[in-house]
């Protein structure tokens, strides 16, 4: 009963209803969207960190990644890739090893980290394919080829079909060398990368490194990067106790903590946000529900108990919002989506940012997160409700004649 | 005078202190180190290094001229063949044969260890220095042999707190040398032994390098043949024959 | 007729809609002014401890240094710190030579950036050497003396006091070593610095880099980062007699921070433009709402002759009023908020460690607002003509009734 006279009160005056409803619909959608552009920038910053170089998630040797000892690995075997390949969230495995040498072209010898990798599998995990500026990303079957970050091939004067050799100290202490062919050099915008990395085949680099079927890391990359933590605890228990599995959390303490700080700024802005929006619905839907005190007034003079005029308010109110809510989660979906499939890019206004060991892509972008909907959903209901329910409340105190005359 | 010796001198020698200021020591030293020197030389190198990690063997010919100028070549194992090593004045460069490539050193990586060995390209680099580096101080005498501490002045770019170098008083030989930390740990010993006469003079063919933090490892040089006063001069030591076959 | 005592008993009329609905653009003011002001405050922090370890407000490199970091891009000081430092506005001047080499010790080596500094300038500016004691730092501008950092300190083996060995190329491309001892030790929170830093004075750097009197790099440290404008010029006067020589503000010699502070304040802007959206939405609502109501009104006014036009420039003066009273109202808490912000800050030492790394640069744990009262009122006009422009619908929509059918109107 109460429902329909709620209904029928809507409809009733559909300009106010409109008006209230649209002013929710589209600040719930905004608030959607902006909360989409957070998450967008924060797995930014995330895939920036991780997926430029180290992976979600890197499985070693206990001690390796602090230490950098090259004896400190782990056999290459094709059971253990597949088992971590195959472990739930995992979507990528790349199989790697590492040295410390130097590079070198005519008078110019500059250290260097070498990184081993099968391009294939690598390309499951980071995406340095994407970051050419010359040539091309290693073939599979790469050989001799590499591809070196940019400071290094413009420190060496070498481009791409330039030659350069690569000296390092091998495994069974000779001096390990070979001569390489520059097949691409890549720009990360990290000076450390750009200034040092080169990537080369795996399997050539066992051959220098005298470390025939060794690996330093598996790095893998997640279905949710987010919850990387997880998947590196839930794989540290089922591998042996001397691997040590990494989040890019651990591996990156800095990182966890710029997101920890970005997190507080975002924080700020999403406690602002909600109150701008919050403070815009309150005030529709109480300016909506205040505005009928002479027509409660009225109803009560009919009869209606105090209760029951709460109740239908509220009724009404819920009815409304859950309407916008509605309309305002497509709105919103779809302000969302269009920003992850378009985004507002801004590299012409500013080079990638690097910290921490990231890269920031000049540009904003949202990311799909369930909770950036149905949080804001919830408060806003919650909001709308409280904003229909005072106003009510205050009604229903009146004197019947009070409120009639009440303007 | 100019001073000569070979690699293995030279090994000795950035071990060594040279030539001391207490007037004793100082003849002393000389006198030891005149044994080793030639004005000139060639000898035929064995390498054994020992790690926690590899086990190798290397076989090398080396020329050498006064303490500036070295050249070594690796004629074992096969896979190294050919790869050399000319060090002059300060500077350190290696000559890669599979890459038909010579390279030098740059300063960051002088911590790196030779050839795999227990001595960093940086101990091959500050072997001319030493004398410039000590003051030296009789510290024992037994019949047999004198203990010299050899502490760096105050300003001398070396890391280590002070050395101990003992001497055989017959045919006056190096016996053995201990590296100090600053806190005067021992950090490093080199022993030398098997001393046969080269050419009339009384010299060691076996050089022992131990690290004292990891008793495990050691490298061992030993002397297969050693020739001095030979003729070469310092022209030889050019980045042109470091890539051709002298 | 007064438009604006008309607008002004108008909106009274609705005493509680008008309160709320300013209550909402004043707090949304407030907050959009308060939050542009803390960002500012962090920024500014950010960029001064920036330019502080790096590059200064302007910095005097020769060719592109900035970029190559070619050690061979070195040019004789010969006083050209001290004519920067007699500039007025310039707080400090620091002179520097950049090296990279090997450390040794007893027990291990490293890779290192050998840093030449002039200590006292250096001291006084530089946010890495701000937990130093003054007796820790270097002493003289050609002693042994070094400042390590932590990491590095500790994979070497060695504690104050101990010494080491560095080994860079001088510029002929040998090798020089020489004795330092460790005489500070930083922790900054930047790997490459605690790893890698070995700071000693600049001649001694200088003298081991075989370029006695040169330095790679000059910056220049304003008293006000906003004088950079005036600064710029004199201090490119300086070195017109050097081709080789140029001067470049911080934005390009540390771009990187630069970006990240240009990125942080893009996704900020956007979110304000929406917030302004929303407090937009919230006028034309209430303005819309406040014609439905006032219908019947209107048709009447209409009937007895007023024009159209006259009751639209109504609706728009009552905005207008709304508006300059959020503005002032919103301005007001804005700057209560901003006291409160500049006065005790936000302390993120409870959610985060204290040292905290963005865009290369160290920054405090507290943030801290700063004053920036032009955006605060430019921010304030807009939302007054946000006002305006919000009423221009319902205007329309007033100016557009017949008046019969108003009058008709519920």
């Amino acid at each position: 009963m109460l429902l329909t006279l709620a209904t029928r009160n809507i409809w009733r005056n559909k300009r106010r209803t409109l008006l209230t409803l649209s002013a929710m619909v589209v600040s719930s959608s905004l608030l959607m969207l902006s909360l989409g552009i957070f998450s967008g920038m924060l797995m930014d910053i995330l895939a920036s960190a991780t997926e430029q170089y180290h992976g979600h998630v890197v499985v070693s040797r206990s001690g390796y990644q602090d230490e950098r000892d090259m004896f400190l690995n782990i056999a290459d075997e094709p059971q253990l890739l597949a088992r971590l390949a195959a472990s739930p969230g995992v979507v990528g495995a790349s199989p790697r090893l590492r040295a410390f040498g130097l590079l070198s072209r005519g008078n110019n010898t500059y250290p260097a980290e070498i990184l081993g990798i099968e391009p294939g599998r690598e390309r499951q995990v980071t995406h340095l394919d994407h970051k050419l500026i010359a040539g091309s990303y290693l073939p599979d079957d790469a050989g001799r080829q590499v591809v070196i970050g940019r400071g290094l091939a413009e420190k060496l004067g070498a481009t791409p079909g330039d030659e350069v050799v690569f000296v390092t100290q091998a495994a069974d202490g000779s001096i390990g060398n070979d001569l390489l062919t520059v097949s691409g050099i890549f720009e990360t915008g990290d000076a450390g990368h750009d200034n040092a990395l080169v990537m080369a085949e795996l399997a050539w680099l066992q051959e220098v490194m005298v470390l025939p079927g060794r690996l330093h890391e598996v790095a893998l990359s997640v279905a949710d990067p987010r919850l990387a933590d997880a998947a590196a605890a839930d794989l540290a228990a089922r591998l042996p106790a001397d691997f040590e599995v990494l989040d890019w959390g651990r591996l990156l303490p800095e990182m966890r903590e710029v997101i920890a700080s970005y997190d507080v700024s975002r924080m700020i802005l999403v406690v602002i946000l909600y109150s701008a929006t919050g403070l815009g619905i309150l005030n529709t839907f109480f300016m909506s529900v205040l505005e009928r005190t002479r027509e409660f007034g009225i109803l009560m003079a009919m009869g209606m108990k105090p209760w029951k005029l709460r109740a239908m308010v509220l009724l009404e109110t819920l009815v409304m919002g859950l309407l916008s809510l509605a309309a305002g989660i497509t709105l919103g979906l779809l302000l969302t989506w269009y920003m992850q499939a378009v985004g507002i890019d801004l590299s012409g206004y500013l080079t990638p940012v690097t910290y921490a060991g990231g890269t920031i892509l000049p540009r904003l972008s949202a990311v799909f997160e369930a909770k950036n909907i149905w949080v804001p959903a919830l408060i806003l209901l919650a909001t709308c409700l409280l904003a229909g329910y005072l106003p009510a409340r205050r009604a229903a105190r009146l004197r019947p004649v009070e409120a009639i005359r009440e303007n | 005078m100019p001073i000569r010796h070979s690699l293995f001198a030279l090994m000795l020698l950035l071990l060594l202190p040279g030539t001391a200021l207490s007037l004793d020591l100082a003849e002393l030293v000389r006198e030891v180190e005149v044994q080793y020197t030639g004005r000139s030389s060639f000898a035929l190198v064995s390498m054994e290094v020992r790690t926690e990690n590899w086990e190798r063997r290397m076989e090398m010919e080396s020329w050498s001229y006064g303490r500036d100028y070295f050249l070594t070549r690796i004629t074992e194992p096969a896979k190294e063949k050919g790869v050399t090593t000319l060090k002059a004045e300060k500077e350190v460069w290696n000559y890669l044969p599979k890459v038909d490539r010579v390279i030098k050193v740059p300063a960051s990586m002088m911590g790196g260890f030779w050839m795999g060995s227990h001595i960093t390209n940086d101990d091959l680099v500050k072997g001319s220095q030493v004398d410039k580096d000590y003051t030296f101080g009789l510290l024992e005498e037994t019949d047999q042999s004198w203990l010299i501490e050899c502490l760096p002045r105050p300003e001398a770019a070396v890391v280590w707190g002070k050395i101990h170098y003992r001497i055989a008083k017959a045919g006056r030989i190096p016996m053995q040398v201990e590296y100090f930390d600053e806190a005067m740990e021992k950090v490093r010993e080199i022993l030398f032994e098997d001393v046969q006469s080269v050419q009339g003079r009384a010299i060691p063919l076996r050089m022992v390098v131990q690290p004292l933090d990891k008793p495990a490892e050691r490298t061992v040089m030993q002397y297969r043949d050693i020739e001095f006063d030979i003729a070469i001069g310092q022209e030889f030591f050019s980045l042109r024959n470091l890539k051709k076959r002298p | 007729m007064n438009y604006l005592s008309l607008a002004w008993k108008n909106l009274w009329r609705n005493r509680r809609r008008t309160l709320i609905t300013l209550a909402a653009m004043s707090l949304s003011l407030m907050l959009v002014q308060a939050f542009h002001n803390l960002s500012a405050g962090v920024y500014r922090q950010m960029v001064n401890s920036g330019v502080r370890a790096g590059s200064g407000h302007i910095a005097v490199y020769r060719g592109d240094y900035v970029r190559s970091r070619d050690e061979k891009l070195s040019f004789a000081e010969a006083g050209l710190a001290g004519r920067l430092a007699a500039i007025p506005e310039v707080e400090g001047v620091l002179p520097r030579v950049y090296l990279p080499g090997l450390a040794q010790s007893s027990r291990e080596s490293r890779g290192i950036l050998l840093t030449g500094v002039d200590p006292a300038a250096e001291l006084s500016v530089n946010p890495f050497l701000k937990q130093l004691a003054a007796e820790d730092m270097l002493p003289s501008t050609e002693g042994r003396e070094a400042i390590l950092g932590a990491r590095l300190v500790k994979e070497l083996k060695i504690a104050r006091g101990n010494k080491f060995v560095v080994t860079v190329q001088k510029r002929g491309g040998e090798l020089q070593s020489e004795l330092l001892r460790v005489h500070g030790v930083v922790k900054t929170g930047i790997k490459e610095i605690d790893g890698g830093l070995v700071m000693v004075g600049r001649e001694r750097a200088a003298a081991m880099g075989g370029i006695p009197g040169q330095v790679h790099e000059i910056a220049v440290i304003l008293d006000d980062p906003e004088a950079d404008r005036r600064v710029f010029p004199r201090v490119e006067a300086l070195i017109a007699d050097q081709p080789e020589l140029r001067a470049l503000p911080w934005e390009e010699a540390m771009l990187n921070l630069a970006n990240a502070i240009k990125l942080d304040y893009a996704s900020q802007k956007f979110i304000f433009v929406i917030i302004l959206l929303i407090v937009t939405i919230g006028v034309v609502n209430t303005l819309l709402m406040s014609v439905m109501e006032r219908m019947r009104e209107f048709g009447v006014i209409l009937a007895i002759g007023a024009s159209p036009l006259r009751l639209a420039g109504m609706i728009m003066a009552e905005a207008t009023l709304l508006g300059v009273l959020s503005m002032i109202f919103g301005t007001l808490l804005g700057s209560l908020a901003t006291w409160y912000l500049v006065r005790y800050g936000i302390d993120l030492r409870a959610l985060i460690s204290e040292n905290l790394e963005y865009g290369g640069v160290v920054f405090d744990p507290i943030l801290r607002a700063i004053w920036d009262v032009p955006w605060m009122l430019r921010i304030a006009w807009y939302v007054a003509g946000l006002c305006l422009a919000a009423s221009l619908y319902p205007a329309l929509k007033a100016a557009r009734l017949a008046p019969v059918e108003a009058m008709r109107h519920v």
